[in-house]
């Protein structure tokens, strides 16, 4: 053949194959995936590295002595290298320190606590168990600050932190706590860790749930203690979950902004968090340097993750005959094991909402009698005249509070629906397509979202949007919602659709049903409650969530937390209680509500 | 090498009875295999044996030791029972090296290190798998998995060793070789198997005695090749056997006279007493049907099956179906009109129990 | 096609922005001029929602009265100093505020220069009003923070010098809002050091020490005292809740440094609290050097305003009394117009400016390293 001919046939070959290659929707799904999430991650991490080598107008300008818009390494040099008044020690390396120990305790505690847990539900004759796996998800439906504003209230007393005012512990039960137990390393890293223990038990006890059997009993009819099987089978068939979530509490405690808010600042005690905050308003360049490095962070912790799940010890953990695990008999120690359980998880999950409910109807505060009591901040009205300070009505009968609700709920639902289908579409092409590196690279761009501090996401797109001025309002905060909660239902897709035999789709394929279709009537209803979680973790995460939106809310419309952080800030405690409990509530019901009509729930969305 | 024996053992799962009054003794270096379809129970004994599953009634020795009692309250766990159990999907785990599956076992015993070096090389050499000493077993065939897994349950040296269902997973010339290597180590372990299938093959060809459970009730239990020749019931009859009895209603008169599908005949028993005026079942085995054409009676043939070694001839007797078997690479033509004759013995079912009345001949 | 058509919208959406730029700058100098009623037209000729941020809660009562007057509905915002201006800097477009209410004169003396903010002087008090109140920017209000005791129990903190807040004793019954997310207060602490401020510190010091002052290695009395005062400090969360708190019967001992009007509150004990310079002022003296701190509230149109005319008016409207009465019904706001009286019991704003800190825009502005000195001693 002479040259034009051979080009002329490798051309038409390629055409062939690039036209197969499109022929297939997971292809094309991932390819569009690739780019709109390289685009929504790569283009806001671009522009943060910019700010932080850009001179801001204001303060920055004046403080650099540099015009404002000229590049400069000032803000690294001011950040990492000012010793003078311990600069760069109290504004990063401090803080920086103080969020690893935070974060690392946090990851134990959430894993010891939910593993435990995990296991006594899966493998022993706990009692109580429907209780327990019921309430465990709730300290991660409600939002964090409320166990931390829950700490605070039930433990604070005269001998500590302002040294005002006796909680419940000191009045009633007249136990005075010691300040490190009460603000602090301990009390953050105690309450971040319980918030996201939910994760250890779902992801733990997902793998306790369909681990083989098999593996144990060999183990057992080979004359293995009790111990040792745990010590040595259990145990590392466990250890893949254990890390996956280990990183996702790590990344999560990392960006938390309000619990180490309510619970260090009175005792100085700062995270990489709290600083970023405060910088943004007047240095954001440093701000943004900071967000970097919790960036790289997310990034460790992703090839982390990448890295362990490739190993040569491939565990599968799906099963051919889950025989029945015999349960261990806890003996004479179920009983009170049991209750000590349930106290905690009372303690963790009921007493706050009891508590709200309580600050929300109090007019003076520490006051709980009956005279001091008044349902005004619910449903009163011409307030003002009264109390001279907040709305002149209750929340139920504010209209500024409905108004709110509704655009959480708007918002909450919107970014449900993207992320969720996202989710699912990813999941499918990632399951079709598992083992290429297409596959595999959309995998992790659709994860990285979440491994970016949520505060730091926020930042990074008002940034972003101060350039492309019709990304705005609703439009924005709908993106940047439904980017960072994308991971969640992308893991749960893929989840679903691995578990999905390639078959089912191909019978549909033969007989010539196209892809929309074969999609809503054959894939999509067997793994509906699957799919349906996808849907429903990030509406729940976006209605209480916070520092996400902080940053990006429209004066004009906002959202449910934001409203509830303006009135904790200004001290409108009742208010801010009442609107704090409704929140809760809302999520509450919207949870149980989708779970029994759809039997869709959090612990699938998860990847459980 | 122990006795194992069963005393009207049962199990039941809240209403769902799994086990039945079940007794048995199991005698020392015997190749017993629990057989029957899925659901009859055959599992669910093992792991009783085993300690995996605790019996709701009965009692359970082993070489005399009592194992388990329900009425003294005696359960001795899986540990103190001094067995081994191969799993269906081998339970190998995944997170160790073969050699340290296989060394596993042998640590719990306190074995030392050079000790353990040993028995674990001389069961990678018996087993022929002694280049997989450092993998992972994510990294092997079905079948070397399948002999780590011996490897594994054999290490500790049990007495008796509890097998379920082990080749199910392999494909069949897989299959065929492993059952060769199951028999052989049989013999040279000098240990009791007790081997759980659903494949009367298997049974046949492996095992000492077979137990035939339906429904959680024992059907048979005795070697393979008389339950062949005297199938207790109608149940056992149909499942030995490849391919199935053949299995044709009938009446017996007085006097011996059968009518059946069509034909009559004269019945002469070998074995128990001839029946009067009773509703029958008659069990013929596919290769007790010759066809040559000295046959008494005519068939037509509905289609046949050559494999080569022999052919199945299904043939069709005035609208009753018989199967037959014909040694070689013989071949009819469908439709065709062959002449056969009933040779050796056929068995009698009462058809209504479906117990074995009588075995004997079928003159025409 | 299409490109070219998109490209010439684009192209004219930046000529008409730019355009609306020029325009509020002319809309001010020609609202300068207008009479009353003409602006009162003027306003209700414009279209669009009415936006303003403001620093305060009240503004919200403002709003509804102004609606009722003027039948123009007003979409109020109440956001910290930092927001609001981050959100001058970062929003462009019609969800931005059209006026706001702000402090902080040091970052507003810059944001002007940015050419962020413009500054409307109504006629009807041009002439009213000190030089210092109306330009750079027109101060609405002032707000103080002063020293409020506890007075129950034994050891009631009743300081006549503000460096017994400096003893050991006193350490941990001090409270304050942390100056890193108050800037006010950040301000008041950086006015400290100023020579004006720290000349008077040091001979505070002597009267209460009876030596003079050794100051190490501080630069002045200023910085000693503040990082003295940090080291005692607690840091609350907002000054409603340190008020709260304060007044709370269990917080015998204490003092807290925080915005007088939050003595309005409802859940404010306040027969459990004293200010200290009421005390003072009643038994005839003054807490030296200073009983606190004082501060405006300016009101500034934004540059991109789209309701610059009813800005103005609402401006012209809060510069009145009956604008004023949110806030002045309350002790802890006082009108910079003379006409406008304080509450009963509270001190004039002339006694005040006296015996109060107030802010030095210049000073500020350049202040970083006193801000990093402060920044230390916030952390321990």
């Amino acid at each position: 053949m002479d040259q034009a001919q051979t080009r002329n046939f490798q051309a038409s070959r390629l055409k062939g194959r690039l036209q197969a290659w499109f022929s297939k929707p997971a292809n094309i799904i991932l390819l569009v995936f690739l780019i709109s999430l390289a685009v929504l991650t790569l283009y806001p991490l671009l522009s943060m590295l910019t700010e932080t080598v850009t001179i801001h107008t204001g303060r920055e300008a004046r403080a650099a002595k540099l015009t404002a818009g000229s590049l400069s390494l000032y803000h690294f040099e001011r950040l990492f290298a000012t010793a003078e008044n311990d600069y760069s020690w109290i504004q990063f390396y401090q803080p920086f320190l103080n969020t690893l120990i935070v974060s690392v305790a946090a990851s134990v505690i959430a894993i010891l606590f939910g593993g435990v847990v995990a296991f006594l539900v899966t493998r022993t004759n706990l009692k109580y168990k429907k209780f327990v796996s019921a309430v465990f998800t709730f300290p991660y439906i409600m939002p964090s600050w409320t166990l931390a504003l829950f700490w605070e209230t039930f433990f604070k007393n005269v001998n500590i932190g302002l040294k005002t005012s006796n909680g419940i512990m000191a009045s009633v039960f007249g136990v005075y706590m010691p300040e490190w137990f009460v603000y602090g390393a301990f009390p953050i890293a105690l309450v971040l860790g319980l918030h996201y223990a939910p994760f250890a038990y779902i992801l733990i006890g997902g793998i306790l749930r369909n681990m083989d059997a098999n593996l144990e009993e060999a183990a057992t009819i080979l004359k293995t203690s009790r111990a040792r099987i745990i010590w040595k089978i259990t145990l590392p068939i466990v250890k893949p979950a254990m890390l996956s979530t280990f990183l996702l509490v790590f990344a999560s405690s990392m960006s938390a902004y309000s619990v180490p808010v309510f619970l260090g600042s009175p005792v100085r005690y700062y995270v990489l968090s709290t600083k970023m905050k405060s910088l943004m308003d007047s240095y954001p360049g440093q701000a943004y340097i900071i967000v970097g490095v919790m960036i790289l962070f997310g990034v460790a912790i992703l090839l982390l993750n990448q890295k362990v799940t490739n190993s040569r010890k491939q565990f599968t953990t799906v099963t051919g005959k889950s025989g029945q695990i015999s349960k261990i008999n806890l003996g004479k120690a179920n009983r009170p094991l049991a209750i000590i359980l349930v106290v905690i998880l009372l303690l963790v999950a009921v007493v706050p909402l009891i508590t709200f409910a309580l600050e929300s109807v109090i007019i003076k505060a520490g006051d709980y009698s009956l005279s001091n009591m008044t349902l005004d901040f619910w449903i009163g009205t011409n307030l003002s005249e009264r109390l001279d300070q907040g709305d002149s009505t209750g929340i139920l009968l504010n209209p500024k509070v409905w108004n709110a609700l509704g655009y959480s709920l708007g918002l909450a639902i919107t970014c449900a629906l993207i992320a969720g289908t996202c989710g699912i579409l990813v999941g499918y092409g990632v399951a079709k397509r598992r083992g290429s590196k297409l596959a595999s690279w959309v995998n992790s761009l659709s994860f990285f979202p979440y491994l970016m501090p949520s505060l730091a996401f926020g930042a990074i797109y008002l940034a972003m949007s101060s350039r492309i001025p019709w990304l705005r309002g609703f439009l924005l905060l709908g993106l940047v919602g439904s980017v960072k909660y994308l991971p969640f239902a992308s893991r749960s897709g893929v989840n679903a659709m691995l578990q999905l035999s390639g078959e089912i789709e191909e019978a549909a394929v033969i007989t010539g049903v196209p892809w929309w279709k074969r999609m809503i009537r054959v894939i999509f209803p067997i793994q509906k409650s699957s799919f349906l979680s996808g849907y429903l973790l990030p509406m729940v995460s976006c209605m209480r969530e916070l520092s996400l939106f902080v940053l990006l809310v429209p004066t004009s419309n906002t959202i449910l937390t934001t409203m509830l952080m303006q009135y904790s800030e200004k001290g409108w405690a009742q208010f801010g209680n009442a609107i704090n409990l409704l929140i809760i509530i809302v999520v509450l019901l919207i949870n149980f509500i989708v779970n029994k009509l759809t039997g869709a729930s959090i612990d699938k969305g998860v990847g459980g | 090498m122990p006795e194992i024996i069963l005393k009207n053992v049962s199990k039941r799962f809240g209403k769902f009875v799994a086990v039945e009054s079940l007794n048995l003794e199991i005698e020392s270096n015997a190749f017993i295999t629990l057989l029957g379809p899925s659901g009859c129970g055959k599992t669910t004994t093992l792991r009783m044996i085993a300690g995996l599953e605790t019996p709701t009634e009965g009692v359970i020795t082993i070489d005399g030791k009592t194992v388990f009692d329900a009425d003294k309250g005696i359960n001795l766990p899986p540990i103190k029972r001094d067995v081994g159990f191969l799993f269906q999907n081998y339970a190998l785990w995944p997170h160790m090296t073969v050699y340290q599956n296989i060394a596993f076992g042998l640590e719990n015993l306190k074995w030392d290190k050079a000790r353990i070096r040993a028995r674990v090389t001389e069961l990678l050499e018996m087993l022929r798998i002694e280049p997989f000493e450092k993998r992972y077993p994510s990294e092997l065939s079905g079948g070397q998995q399948q002999r780590v897994a011996i490897a594994r349950t054999l290490a500790p040296g049990p007495k008796v060793l509890f097998m379920d269902e082990p080749l199910s997973n392999l494909d069949a010339k897989l299959r065929m070789e492993m059952r060769t290597e199951l028999k052989r180590l049989h013999r040279d372990t000098d240990s009791t198997f007790v081997y759980v299938t659903h494949d009367q093959l298997e049974a046949m060809t492996l095992s000492t005695r077979v137990c035939i459970m339906e429904n959680g009730l024992l059907q048979q239990y005795a070697p393979p090749l008389e339950m062949y020749n005297n199938p207790a019931n109608v149940f056992v009859a149909d499942f030995m056997g490849n391919p199935t009895i053949n299995f044709v209603e009938g009446h017996i008169g007085e006097g011996g006279q059968l009518s059946f599908g069509g034909m009559k005949a004269k019945f002469e028993s070998i074995a128990g007493e001839v029946p009067k005026n009773k509703d029958v079942k008659v069990g013929i085995r596919p290769e007790y049907i010759h066809i040559d054409e000295e046959g008494v009676l005519e068939a037509t043939v509905y289609s046949t099956l050559p494999s080569g070694m022999e052919t199945t001839v299904k043939l069709d007797v005035q609208g009753t179906p018989l199967t037959a078997v014909v040694f070689g690479d013989v071949d009819y033509p469908v439709d065709s009109k062959v002449r056969f004759s009933f040779h050796k013995a056929a068995v009698l079912f009462d058809k209504e129990t479906g117990k074995n009345i009588a075995k004997g001949k079928i003159l025409l | 096609m299409k490109k070219f058509v998109s490209l010439l919208l684009a192209l004219m959406m930046a000529l008409c922005a730019v355009g609306a730029l020029a325009d509020v700058a002319a809309d001010i100098e020609a609202g300068q001029a207008l009479s009353h009623d003409e602006l009162v037209e003027k306003a209700k000729a414009e279209s669009g929602t009415f936006v303003v941020y403001g620093n305060t809660s009240r503004i919200s009562t403002a709003a509804e009265e102004f609606a009722a007057l003027y039948d123009i509905t007003v979409e109020s915002n109440n956001l910290k100093d930092q927001e609001i201006y981050t959100k001058l800097r970062s929003e462009n477009g019609n969800s931005a505020a059209d006026m706001v209410m702000i402090q902080d004169g040091a970052q507003l003396t810059d944001a002007i220069d940015e050419g962020l903010v413009l500054n409307f002087v109504p006629a009807a008090v041009a002439d009213v009003l000190d030089e210092a109140d109306q330009q750079p920017a027109l101060v609405h209000q002032y707000i103080n923070k002063l020293f409020i005791y506890n007075n129950l129990g034994d050891n009631v903190p009743a300081i006549k010098n503000v460096w017994e807040l400096t003893a050991p004793e006193m350490k941990g019954n001090v409270i304050f809002k942390n100056p890193e997310s108050e800037k006010v207060n950040m301000n008041f602490l950086v006015m400290c050091t100023k020579d004006e401020w720290a000349d008077k510190l040091a001979a505070a010091y002597e009267e209460w020490k009876g030596e003079a002052i050794d100051l190490g290695e501080y630069k002045n009395a200023g910085y000693k005292w503040v990082a003295e005062f940090l080291a005692n400090v607690t840091f609350g969360k907002s000054d409603t809740s340190i008020a709260e708190e304060v007044s709370q019967e269990t917080a015998v001992g204490k003092i807290g440094l925080f915005v007088l009007s939050k003595l309005r509150s409802s859940s404010v004990l306040t027969d459990n609290l004293t200010v200290a310079q009421y005390d003072a002022s009643a038994e005839g003296y003054e807490v030296k050097p200073f009983a606190g701190f004082m501060y405006p509230m300016y009101t500034m149109i934004n540059t991109q305003a789209t309701r610059p005319y009813t800005g103005m008016l609402f401006i012209e409207y809060l510069m009145t009394q009956e604008g004023f009465q949110p806030w002045g019904k309350s002790i802890g706001a006082y009108s910079p117009n003379a006409a406008i009286t304080v509450n009963e019991g509270d001190l004039t704003i002339d006694v005040w400016k006296d015996t109060l800190v107030m802010e030095d825009a210049e000073y500020i502005l350049d202040s970083f390293e006193v801000e990093d000195f402060i920044l230390q001693h916030c952390q321990n």
